[in-house]
């Protein structure tokens, strides 16, 4: 029984890792509040906080600023960081490809082009929907393009990982110079916004962009949580996978469209943040290992992490502060390279 | 013992040559009539009387001061032609730059932009603009040169070592430079936005690359590398054909492939730089250009060489004439154009049927034959 005890602990020590994350997490968001032009200390972000929740605001000042402009923000950096690394392990995991993410696939591209022509073109759109439910609708009808295309040259040719995501890389090439034209040309906006949707922001969250992605992410993040028996067999390859009762090519699309229309609803909003789905799983890998049911909540809890404490960072650069697209592909390219030079030296990714 | 050729043969092969130099003729002719036209859009003058203005301006004909055509004149080189001229030398820089890293790498994907060369020489020069140089002067110009230069070698240096590390795979070189590509931009955009006050829109200008603050004052420097090299590259294209036969043929050919590699780096790098510190990033055309002149004239690079720089030019030029045809839509960047020509023929080189590799080699064995047949039967 030593066996099942060790692997008892094993798996404790995984949720404990889970669980950490999770409280830095907390810790994170009060210490993400305290930063900002107005200076407010880490333990007042404490009070003027409980202070809200229990109703009784003695600085209103300070609750407007800590309530309603940076606390959407940083619970918004956590969901969006959640995403897109969840996202990342579970395509990561289904194609066997170390560098799989919505962004390097073109998920993250694609859906940026669909909520953009939806802004554009306005409500009418799509019939039956409502203005940001058609923006996410859009996103994640066209999120599906880039994916397709992909899947489509990677069955019906023998493509190797690499040129799998060379290909997502063209793919986002194309479809973010659409989007700039059509961000240049049809509105108002300047180059400094276009610029910002490119890299991906955190800086236009309010309350009110927050309910329908975090509902949609929840819903597919359990979904895809409830599926990690069939994303873990897929991961043994395609034959194996039919060998143990699981159609490769449903499981595949099943999963990420479940994946693309998470993205999409965050991408909507952010524009495209790089490298997040990489980052997350691939440090959570090293912990908790690659076993899909616990990659899949640690890689969540700790890209939501990691994207925290990088708008973090681009807050504080310069006056007035950063897209946080910028410094998570500060952090994430050196780590992409790493993973490409490994990935080539070993003969196949495990 | 070379291969014995007899005189039809000889013949046949002088044919293509004058058919190749004819084809190279007619681009040369398009590329001028291109530019005379991108002259006179926006301006309200005539194609011809656009024409005859530049003509008259380079003959050294005068105006009496604001008389019309004393206007014209002073408008159009003013305000219009330095852009323009600016994308014809940077097309025809980037271009080169990109057809000689293909041959030299063996890698038809690669250009300075999409191997992280160019973002590396745009984050130097922003280093130097904000250290304090500027482009006032022709020192200081060329203290902003040297430090994208010196940036433009990080990139370049990790690329090729990388060749030794993951294999001379395209498709992962691609990759790392692309990722570099990221990294590079990232660091112009927290480089600038950290140091000074410079705004995002700024940065999104170098990253995207844009001609539209060009002066004649730049173009000295851009002109003399571009050339330099330009001829420096034509004397060794006999050698850039043997390198794309492969790094083990070249060897076995008596060329000192190390040492040739460093050379064309460091003549690419000096060449990148030099536009970049101008113009910011500007990408894919170093793909676009030397792929439609193969296609046009074969993969002989003593023809690619000139066919790659006029087509660059007229790409580029053709691109710049665009963005300002849409200026009435919007301040749309030289290279958000550029990106929308070039990103699906990058696609579609990725996807392509034929390998990598056989592009070249095809080419390859046309070329030896042709240089047996021209250095005679001996």
């Amino acid at each position: 029984m030593a066996g099942k005890e060790d692997y008892k602990s094993v798996v404790r020590k995984k949720w404990l890792f889970i669980v950490l994350c999770a409280v830095l997490i907390m810790v994170a968001l009060v210490l993400s509040l305290s930063i900002g032009m107005y200076d407010i200390s880490f333990f007042d972000c404490y009070r003027v906080l409980i202070e809200h929740i229990t109703g009784n605001i003695t600085d209103p000042y300070e609750d407007d600023i800590i309530w309603y402009t940076r606390l959407p923000i940083s619970v918004f950096a956590v969901i969006v960081g959640a995403v897109l690394s969840l996202g990342g392990s579970v395509m990561q995991t289904m194609l066997r490809n170390p560098l799989a993410d919505p962004y390097t696939m073109g998920v993250s591209s694609g859906a940026l082009l669909g909520a953009s022509l939806a802004i554009i073109l306005g409500e009418s759109v799509l019939p039956f929907f409502n203005d940001q439910w058609a923006k996410i609708v859009m996103a994640f009808m066209f999120s599906l393009i880039p994916v397709s295309v992909i899947l489509l040259f990677s069955i019906k040719r023998k493509v190797t990982p690499t040129k799998v995501i060379l290909i997502g890389i063209a793919m986002m090439y194309i479809f973010s110079a659409i989007v700039q034209l059509i961000m240049i040309t049809s509105s108002e906006e300047t180059l400094a916004e276009i610029y910002s949707w490119r890299v991906g922001t955190l800086a236009l969250t309010t309350w009110e962009t927050i309910p329908i992605p975090l509902a949609i992410s929840i819903v597919c993040g359990i979904l895809l949580m409830s599926h990690h028996r069939r994303i873990n067999v897929m991961m043994a390859g395609t034959k194996s996978a039919h060998s143990m009762g699981v159609d490769p090519n449903r499981t595949l699309i099943i999963e990420t469209a479940l994946v693309s229309l998470m993205t999409a609803a965050v991408v909507s909003f952010t524009g495209t943040i790089g490298f997040v789905g990489l980052v997350g799983p691939h440090i959570a890998r090293l912990f908790v290992g690659s076993e899909t049911k616990h990659l899949i909540p640690a890689s969540a809890v700790f890209g939501g992490l990691f994207l925290l404490l990088a708008n973090c960072i681009a807050r504080v650069s310069g006056e007035y502060g950063l897209p946080v697209g910028v410094i998570s592909a500060i952090i994430g390219c050196p780590l992409f390279i790493f993973i490409l030079i490994k990935m080539r030296r070993k003969s196949a990714w495990s | 013992m070379g291969i014995d050729l007899n005189e039809s043969k000889k013949k046949e092969y002088r044919n293509i040559v004058a058919r190749k130099v004819f084809f190279l003729a007619i681009c040369l002719i398009i590329l001028i009539v291109t530019t005379i036209v991108s002259c006179s859009v926006g301006t309200g003058y005539e194609f011809s009387k656009t024409a005859q203005v530049i003509w008259d301006h380079i003959i050294g004909v005068t105006y009496p001061v604001r008389s019309p055509d004393w206007w014209a004149d002073y408008y159009i080189f003013n305000n219009v032609m330095p852009g323009v001229i600016m994308a014809l030398i940077a097309g025809a820089g980037l271009a080169l730059a990109g057809a000689v890293m293909q041959s030299m790498m063996e890698n038809p994907l690669a250009d300075a932009y999409t191997t992280g060369i160019s973002s590396g020489a745009c984050l130097g020069a922003v280093v130097a603009i904000i250290m304090g140089y500027s482009y006032s002067t022709v020192v200081s110009g060329a203290g902003i040169v040297i430090n994208a230069f010196i940036g433009s070698l990080i990139p370049a240096v990790i690329v090729i070592l990388m060749v030794r590390y993951v294999g001379n795979s395209p498709a992962t070189i691609i990759l790392i430079g692309t990722a570099l590509t990221f990294f590079f931009n990232s660091m112009v955009t927290l480089v600038m936005i950290t140091s000074s006050a410079e705004s995002l829109q700024e940065a999104y200008i170098w990253q995207v690359g844009s001609v539209t603050n060009a002066s004649w004052a730049d173009m000295p420097l851009m002109l003399m590398m571009c050339v330099a090299s330009a001829v420096l590259v034509q004397l060794s294209s006999n050698k850039l054909n043997i390198m794309a036969l492969g790094e083990k043929s070249a060897k076995s050919l008596g060329l000192d492939v190390v040492q040739f590699r460093m050379l064309c780096i460091i003549l690419t790098s000096v060449l990148i730089a030099s536009i970049i510190s101008f113009t910011g990033i500007i990408g894919f055309i170093g793909l676009v250009a030397p792929h439609i002149t193969r296609f046009l004239v074969g993969g002989d690079n003593r023809f690619v060489i000139p066919g790659s720089m006029i087509m660059g030019s007229t790409v580029l030029v053709l691109a710049d004439l665009a963005s300002r045809m849409l200026v009435s839509y919007g301040n749309i960047p030289l290279g958000v154009v550029m990106s929308f020509i070039g990103a699906p023929i990058f696609l579609y080189l990725i996807v392509r049927r034929k390998s990598d590799k056989e592009v070249f080699r095809w080419q390859g064995k046309r070329i030896t034959r042709a240089w047996c047949a021209k250095n005679g039967s001996s």
